[in-house]
C-alpha cells in the first residue's frame, strides 16, 4: 500500500473516531438528561449575563466580583418577581381549578349537541359513536384540571432549581474560558485551528439566539399582561405569562399563545368579546413584536428563512417534544455553520 | 526593595505568579511595555501547543486563524515555488510566525513545519476579538503594536522594491 494511501486511510479513521467520542458523549447525555436540568438552567443564564460580565470586567471590575455582584441582583430579581406575580398567579390558578368542573361541562354541552347534529346529519355515523368517544375525552380533561394542584408544587420545584442553577453559572462565567480552554487542549495539533473557529462560531449562534429568544419572551409577557389587564380580562398574568413563555418558539409559539388565551377566556366567560379583545391584545402585541421588538432585540440573531425555522421546530418537537421545539433552531444553525467550516478546513484547504 | 515592586509581587502571588507563559509573552515586540495584569489576560487566550518532528503546524493555503510563538524548538518555513518546496526561513526560540493571520482569515503564505520537538504558544483570532471586545484599551495597544509592526514591513518591503527598480 502507497504512503499517501495509508495517510488517506489514517486519517479516515482518526475521523470515525473523534465522531464515535462525540457520538458517545451525547449518547451519555441524553442517559443522563434527567439531571442535566440546572446545567440546561445555568447554560442559558450564562448566555444572557456573559456580556453584562465582559462589559463590567472591560470598565475595570474585576471578574469574580462582577459575577458576584450579578448573581446577587440576578437573585434580588427573582426575589422581587415572585413576591409581586406570585399571589396573582396563585389565586387565578386556584380559581381556574374551582371552576375547571363547570368549564368541563361548558364544553361537554356544547360540544355534545354539536356531534348529535353531525351525527343526525352526515347518517353514516351510528348514533352515540362520537358522543361517547367526546365524553371519554371530557373526562380525560376533567381529571388533568385536578392535576393543576400539583402545578404550584411544579413551580415551587422550578424556582428551587433557578436558585441552585445560580452556583454552576457561578462557575460557568467566572471560569467559563479557563473551562473552554482545558477542554480543547485535548484536541489534535491538526483539527485545533478549525475546531476553535467551530466552537466561537457555535457560540455566537447559540449565544445571540438565546439572548435575543428570551429579551424578545420577556417584552412579549409584559405588553400582554399589560395589555389584557388594561381590557379587564381575568387571567391576564397566567395568559401573559403563557404567551410570553411560548414565544421563545418561533413562529408555533405565538399561536399557541392565540389559542390557549382565546379558549381559556371562552371556557371562562363565554363571552364573544372577550374572546375578541384577547386575540385583539395578542395581535397587537405580535404586530409590536415583529415591527419593533424583533428587529431589534433579535435582529443580530440567526439568519435563517422562516419555512426552514417552521420545518425544523416540527422536527424538534416531532423527536422531543418541548425541549426539541427550544433547542432545534439553534441546534439547525450550529450544525449549519459547522458544516460550513469543515468543509473549508477539510475539503477546500486539503486539511482532509 | 520598594514598596511599589514589593505590593507588585504580592499582586503576582495571589493572581498565581509569571508561570511559564508570561516571561516568553515579556519577550514578544507585539506585548512590549504590557503591565502583568494584561499579561495576565493574555495568557488567558494563549493555548500550548507541542509538535513533534516533522509535523506540519500550518500548510500553505490553508485558513489562517492566528499566530504561534516559539516557546522552545525549531520551526522551518516552506513555500512552493514552481512546484518545488522551498525554505524561506528557519525559527527558533522566542520567535514570532503567522501573525498576519491575527487580523484576517486570508490563506497562509507559506507551510510551517516542526524540525524537532518543538513547544509553541498559540495565539488564534476568535480570542483576540473576543478579548479586544471585552478590553478595548489593552486591544488597542495589541493592535496599535500590531499595526507598527506591519508598516516596518511595508516600509521594508517599499525600499527593497526601490533598490531593484
Amino acid at each position: 500500500m502507497e504512503k499517501n494511501e495509508f495517510q488517506k486511510l489514517w486519517r479516515s479513521f482518526e475521523i470515525i473516531t473523534i465522531g464515535c467520542v462525540l457520538f458517545g458523549i451525547l449518547l451519555v447525555l441524553y442517559l443522563i438528561r434527567g439531571l442535566l436540568t440546572p446545567f440546561i438552567i445555568a447554560f442559558v443564564i450564562t448566555f444572557f449575563l456573559n456580556p453584562v460580565v465582559d462589559y463590567m470586567e472591560g470598565e475595570g471590575v474585576n471578574r469574580t466580583l462582577a459575577v458576584i455582584f450579578l448573581i446577587v441582583l440576578t437573585l434580588i430579581f427573582l426575589f422581587v418577581l415572585w413576591e409581586l406575580t406570585w399571589p396573582t398567579i396563585q389565586t387565578e390558578i386556584s380559581s381556574f381549578q374551582k371552576n375547571a368542573p363547570s368549564y368541563a361541562s361548558k364544553i361537554q354541552d356544547g360540544l355534545g349537541r354539536a356531534m348529535k347534529l353531525l351525527e343526525k346529519n352526515t347518517g353514516f355515523i351510528p348514533e352515540g359513536v362520537l358522543q361517547k368517544a367526546m365524553q371519554q375525552k371530557i373526562n380525560d380533561l376533567s381529571s388533568g384540571t385536578r392535576d393543576i394542584g400539583s402545578l404550584l408544587t411544579i413551580v415551587k420545584e422550578a424556582v428551587r432549581t433557578l436558585i441552585l442553577s445560580q452556583v454552576v453559572v457561578f462557575f460557568f462565567l467566572k471560569d467559563g474560558r479557563r473551562i473552554r480552554k482545558a477542554l480543547i487542549a485535548y484536541v489534535p495539533n491538526k483539527y485545533f485551528e478549525t475546531f476553535l473557529n467551530l466552537i466561537y462560531e457555535i457560540d455566537k449562534q447559540i449565544s445571540n439566539y438565546i439572548r435575543g429568544q428570551f429579551t424578545d419572551a420577556f417584552f412579549v409577557g409584559v405588553l400582554t399582561i399589560i395589555g389584557l389587564y388594561l381590557s379587564g380580562i381575568s387571567y391576564a398574568l397566567f395568559i401573559g405569562a403563557v404567551a410570553g413563555i411560548v414565544n421563545i418558539v418561533p413562529y408555533i409559539g405565538p399561536l399557541m399563545a392565540f389559542v390557549f388565551g382565546s379558549l381559556l377566556v371562552f371556557i371562562d366567560t363565554g363571552s364573544l368579546i372577550n374572546i375578541i379583545k384577547v386575540v385583539g391584545v395578542l395581535g397587537a402585541v405580535k404586530l409590536i413584536d415583529s415591527m419593533v421588538l424583533s428587529p431589534l432585540v433579535v435582529g443580530r440573531s440567526v439568519n435563517v428563512h422562516p419555512l426552514m425555522v417552521i420545518i425544523v421546530i416540527s422536527v424538534g418537537g416531532l423527536l422531543h417534544g418541548i425541549w426539541g421545539m427550544l433547542l432545534s433552531v439553534p441546534l439547525y444553525c450550529s450544525m449549519r455553520v459547522s458544516s460550513r467550516i469543515l468543509y473549508r478546513g477539510f475539503v477546500e484547504y486539503g486539511n482532509w | 526593595m520598594g514598596r511599589k515592586r514589593i505590593s507588585g509581587l504580592i499582586v503576582q502571588k495571589i493572581r498565581g505568579g509569571e508561570g511559564d507563559i508570561i516571561p516568553v509573552l515579556r519577550n514578544i515586540s507585539l506585548f512590549e511595555g504590557l503591565t502583568f495584569r494584561d499579561l495576565k489576560k493574555i495568557e488567558l487566550i494563549v493555548h500550548k501547543r507541542t509538535f513533534m518532528p516533522g509535523e506540519v503546524v500550518f500548510y500553505e493555503r490553508q485558513p489562517g486563524t492566528g499566530m504561534y510563538i516559539i516557546k522552545k524548538g525549531v520551526i522551518k518555513l516552506t513555500k512552493t515555488i514552481d512546484e518545488e518546496n522551498a525554505k524561506i526561513a528557519e525559527l527558533g526560540e522566542g520567535e514570532v510566525f503567522g501573525e498576519m493571520s491575527l487580523l484576517e482569515d486570508y490563506p497562509r503564505s507559506a507551510q510551517a513545519t516542526a524540525v524537532e520537538k518543538t513547544e509553541a504558544l498559540g495565539i488564534f483570532r476568535p480570542d483576540l476579538f473576543d478579548l479586544i471586545e471585552r478590553n478595548p484599551r489593552l486591544g488597542s495597544k495589541i493592535l496599535l503594536k500590531l499595526s507598527q509592526q506591519l508598516a516596518n514591513r511595508l516600509r521594508k518591503t517599499t525600499e527593497m522594491r526601490l533598490k531593484e527598480v
